[in-house]
């Protein structure tokens, strides 16, 4: 049986928070979300994700510090990396390079966007654009 | 803004916006293109679970759902087109000219929303959660 993928997400906003619990889903993933560094890496080590999306300024742990106590402990080992932040320094790009980061995404960015970036990050065919089903 | 105002229980986003500088119009637009793009998730959720049902409803009960069906799905692209035009323009409008966003912020009645704009306009949640203290204010 082909497991579902499993995404966590870690932002501190909740709108973006939801929309993208939603959304993913909806798209066939099992989405977990957190909304601290620290709780996105008590998580992580528990729920073994496939893919992990995590803000930058994260309150308690920044996402630096969660990817690089995460890389240390290994938990990151079979995990695809996804960061977002409303502005990236280019020296914040080399560090993420550096820490196994795949994506670096700008916010904002709209749902549609997202879907696809984790489709390509996850090997998986971006879903066919929501359909209404007629009876 | 909002000075000798009583009976404000409720009114986060007034309370603590006096508390900090204003936001930028750019920050101020993404929130709502934030908003929205959420509103637009909850249209395409409710399609779904309406979409989920239909199959085990009575013939007349579906075709009376398939015009709520085409409403929902109207609204879930107008939520995309004005969340995609609120986005843009954010992204392109600097942030040195301030959005007086205080009072805006007293009329919106939904506590969760109200919290959320709140929090990403710069200012400290006050820990209202959707099914929570999350409906309107006014009934307070």
């Amino acid at each position: 049986m082909v497991r579902t993928p499993r995404i966590v997400v870690a932002d501190s906003d909740r709108a973006l928070l939801e929309m993208l619990q939603i959304r993913l889903d909806l798209a066939g993933y099992e989405t977990l979300v957190v909304r601290t560094g620290r709780a996105a890496l008590d998580l992580v080590k528990v729920a073994r994700p496939s893919v992990l999306i995590a803000e930058v300024q994260l309150p308690e742990l920044d996402g630096f510090g969660l990817l690089e106590e995460l890389r240390l402990s290994r938990d990151l080992d079979n995990c695809q990396v996804m960061m977002m932040a409303r502005r990236l320094a280019p020296e914040d790009v080399r560090r993420a390079a550096v820490l196994g980061v795949k994506t670096c995404v700008a916010k904002p960015f709209s749902g549609a966007d997202m879907l696809d970036r984790v489709a390509k990050l996850s090997n998986r065919s971006a879903p066919a654009p929501k359909a209404v089903v007629w009876v | 803004m909002s000075a000798g105002l009583t009976n404000w229980e409720g009114r986060v986003g007034a309370i603590a916006l006096e508390q900090t500088a204003p936001p930028g119009y750019g920050v101020v637009l993404e929130a709502l293109a934030g908003e929205i793009e959420l509103a637009g998730a909850r249209c395409i959720l409710l399609d779904s679970l309406i979409g989920g049902v239909m199959p085990d409803l009575p013939e007349a009960a579906c075709e009376r759902l398939q015009a709520s069906l085409q409403a929902i799905d109207l609204l879930s692209q107008h939520l995309a087109g004005l969340s995609a035009f609120a986005r843009r323009l954010g992204m392109e409008t600097e942030d040195t000219c301030e959005a007086p966003v205080a009072l805006a912020l007293q009329d919106v009645t939904l506590g969760a929303l109200a919290d959320r704009l709140l929090t990403a306009l710069g200012s400290e949640s006050q820990g209202v959660e959707e099914r929570d203290q999350a409906g309107d204010l006014d009934l307070f």
